[in-house]
């Protein structure tokens, strides 16, 4: 694709934001992302917003929000499986060759919403809702899938957790959180067997805005330095039953992964110098690395993935972010040389 | 890759009504897919990605159901998202749609949507909701009594009268008796507007959409792949939307940028689609609209924020005929929203009954020799806007012609 990153900017890590609005937190970032990128509002001639009705507690949340995202009197659109899709349909919006500068916004205050709750509604009202699924099942049952087809170890998930808490905490970005021990994680409460407590990536709140420009208009403001190429997409859906078809099945993202990588001009998983992977919690974390362990060269989660942050409903565009400022040289104390 | 022109070749939509009992929401997406297939002549094994578009859950009580609708709808495996702007969604979903081919991204996708409103028992309690839970719930603000202070204001700027936007809705009900799709239809005259209850000034329940269930769907591609499938496929020409600030005390004033009695957000977003499509003179080239009007105040500001005629005058061409199916522009052949509203649909129903024009499939609606027809929606507080042309020649033509 000949799409950019121009700007990029990352809302201040918090478990929970409680000294400002959503719309302020929107704003504030927006802002900072523009600001980066050295263009002005008025520059842009489109915004793609990435949110969520449900966790926003909002009928249509893009009515309050897009205008503090930048959307005020611009041509505006709302994804809302998640922040990582914003970002797709921005770069398609920009590859159209319709649209030349625009911003992607997403965001997530969930510490003030049940979020299990919300899970739970999202199930369809009569085989999965009477049986009480949310995330925290949904996650245990896609769990004891990966250690019957495994046999991983408590102790081996557990140390993933710890793995990952400490490379968490060289990221400058990352709420700032003691590392627990292997132990600690060990013994924390069960939830969902074999899932624990101390598997899961506490959630977070968060905001994440990139500015995205054509490659016309990049090469018509030499004076601004791209951070990144969108080199190239995909992605895919599985389906939505929870059964043990599904629960086997990592097939769609390595497939995802491989026309991404082709797409990226690229021969293999090797040419990449890393991926941040989007885990929620241990169990996926081991099977999605699972796909990498040939590839040696690969640094996984670099930036500690979501057990830096985890904005849940754009954790994926906070990934998306963290790979922008590792090719542009802006990563900090977690940067890959 | 490269920037690709991009092609409506199959439609579908089910019939639209109250309820829907015998079919689960799903089972609803599913029903408009078959027939969109059906119609472009293809099978989903040659949908590269699909788009869904879907407004509020709250309807249904199912938080994200465009997720439990993916194996209905045969998107496993496939690239999929969900497109949510309010009444704008299924005009935005549209243009994503287009986006997905438009980039060289893909190359054939399917858009659909479904709603049912009347899963929950008034959708107004439901869209009271959408306002700000600390100022504005509290206002018994919801979709009829915010439209109804936009329409007051109108009559106050123009004066026009209950009877001229009864006469819209009298031009919807007939025009949605040739629509074997429509919810409402009928031959209805002033006085049967006039004399149905009263809602909130000026509407009464006539001026006023019904709640629908139904779904569409439709199969967008490249110019290659259209030519090949379809003898008249309907090209995107423009696409182009606007947002503006959900406060609507912020939409009018002296130093207001627009002014939400006249929709006037609308003017930029219908400059950029023209200016894509090669539209210079609206009346001469574009001939017929399918504009998004829950309301029947809808129709006159729109218009002219379009720019078919000069502010304040729409009133006055509805009442000569100008916008009836025989005369100068046609508005709303299929009744429009007045007469069918699953609102997370409506805005693709726009789109679809746009391109049926432009293809020559609307049977007993169809507008002879449309060459470009234009689609709009809206969503929000009336701030979320999407305009949309359909041609019969890709934009490349249209810009030379």
């Amino acid at each position: 694709m000949d799409v950019y990153v121009i700007g990029v900017a990352t809302h201040p890590a918090e478990d929970a934001v409680r000294n400002m609005r959503l719309e302020e937190m929107v704003y504030k970032t927006a802002r900072a992302a523009l600001d980066q990128a050295g263009v002005l509002r008025s520059q842009i001639d489109h915004v793609t917003l990435a949110a969520c009705d449900e966790i926003d507690a909002r009928g249509i949340t893009s009515m309050l929000l897009a205008a503090p995202a930048g959307a005020y009197l611009k041509d505006e659109m709302r994804v809302t499986d998640s922040g990582l899709t914003g970002l797709h349909l921005g770069a398609m919006r920009v590859a159209s060759g319709d649209l030349g500068l625009g911003l992607v916004v997403s965001w997530n205050q969930s510490a003030v919403v049940p979020l299990e709750d919300i899970a739970r509604i999202r199930a369809e009202p009569f085989f999965l809702r009477p049986i009480a699924m949310n995330f925290a099942i949904a996650e245990g049952l896609y769990a004891n899938q990966v250690l019957n087809n495994n046999n991983w170890s408590e102790t081996q998930v557990a140390a993933q957790v710890h793995a990952l808490m400490a490379v968490a905490q060289r990221n400058p970005r990352a709420v700032k959180r003691p590392v627990k021990s292997i132990d600690e994680i060990s013994t924390t409460e069960m939830l969902a067997y074999p899932l624990r407590v101390g598997h899961r990536a506490p959630i977070t709140d968060g905001a994440v805005a990139m500015v995205l420009a054509s490659g016309d208009w990049v090469r018509k403001h030499p004076d601004i330095k791209p951070l990144a190429k969108i080199a190239a997409t995909a992605w895919a859906v599985n389906r939505y039953q929870l059964d043990a078809q599904r629960l086997n099945d990592i097939d769609f993202f390595t497939q995802t992964m491989q026309l991404a990588i082709t797409r990226a001009g690229l021969k293999s998983l090797d040419d990449l110098d890393f991926v941040e992977l989007d885990s929620q919690n241990a169990w996926v974390d081991l099977m999605l690395s699972e796909v990498f362990k040939n590839a040696s060269n690969v640094a996984l989660s670099p930036s500690g993935g979501a057990w830096a942050q985890n904005p849940y409903f754009c954790t994926g565009l906070m990934n998306a972010a963290e790979a922008v400022l590792q090719v542009s040289d802006l990563a900090g104390a977690n940067q890959i040389v | 890759m490269k920037r690709q022109n991009v092609a409506v070749i199959g439609v579908g939509q089910t019939q639209f009504r109250a309820r829907y009992d015998e079919k689960t929401y799903p089972e609803l997406a599913q029903q408009a897919v078959t027939l969109t297939l059906k119609d472009a002549g293809i099978t989903m094994d040659e949908v590269d990605a699909v788009i869904f578009s879907m407004a509020p859950t709250t309807f249904m009580g199912v938080n994200d159901a465009d997720k439990w609708a993916v194996d209905y709808v045969w998107a496993r495996g496939k690239p999929f998202m969900r497109v949510h702007t309010g009444g704008a969604t299924g005009g935005s979903a549209f243009q994503a749609a287009y986006s997905h081919v438009a980039s060289g991204q893909y190359n054939t996708v399917l858009v659909v949507g479904a709603d049912r409103l009347t899963e929950t028992p008034d959708a107004q309690y439901v869209l009271n909701l959408i306002w700000d839970q600390f100022y504005e719930q509290d206002f018994a603000l919801n979709t009829v009594t915010m439209t109804a202070l936009a329409a007051q204001r109108y009559m106050s700027k123009y004066g026009t009268t209950e009877e001229q936007y009864a006469n819209v809705v009298v031009r919807a009900r007939r025009n949605a008796m040739n629509n074997p799709s429509a919810h409402l239809k009928g031959d209805i005259k002033i006085e049967d507007v006039l004399q149905s209850p009263r809602v909130s000034w000026p509407y009464k329940r006539f001026d006023i959409c019904p709640r629908s269930a139904g779904a569409a769907a439709m199969i967008l591609t490249t110019e290659h792949l259209a030519r090949e499938r379809c003898s008249r496929p309907a090209f995107v020409t423009g696409t182009a939307g606007v947002s503006n600030t959900v406060f609507m005390g912020d939409r009018m004033g002296p130093y207001a940028d627009t002014d939400f009695a006249d929709f006037s957000e609308l003017k930029s977003a219908a400059r950029e689609c023209f200016r894509q499509a090669g539209i210079t003179d609206l009346m001469r080239q574009i001939q017929t609209v399918e504009i998004y009007d829950p309301f029947s105040s809808f129709q006159f500001p729109q218009l002219e924020s379009l720019g078919f005629c000069e502010s304040g005058t729409a009133q006055k061409l509805s009442d000569e005929g100008v916008f009836d199916m025989d005369g100068q522009l046609p508005v709303n052949p299929s009744g429009g929203t007045l007469c069918t509203n699953p609102i997370g649909v409506t805005g693709l129903v726009r789109a679809l009954e746009a391109a049926r024009q432009v293809m020559g499939k609307s049977e007993a609606m169809q507008v002879k020799n449309t060459h470009n027809a234009l689609a709009t929606a809206i969503g929000g507080s009336t701030q979320f806007f999407t305009v949309t042309m359909l041609s019969d020649e890709p934009r490349s033509v249209a810009l030379a012609a």
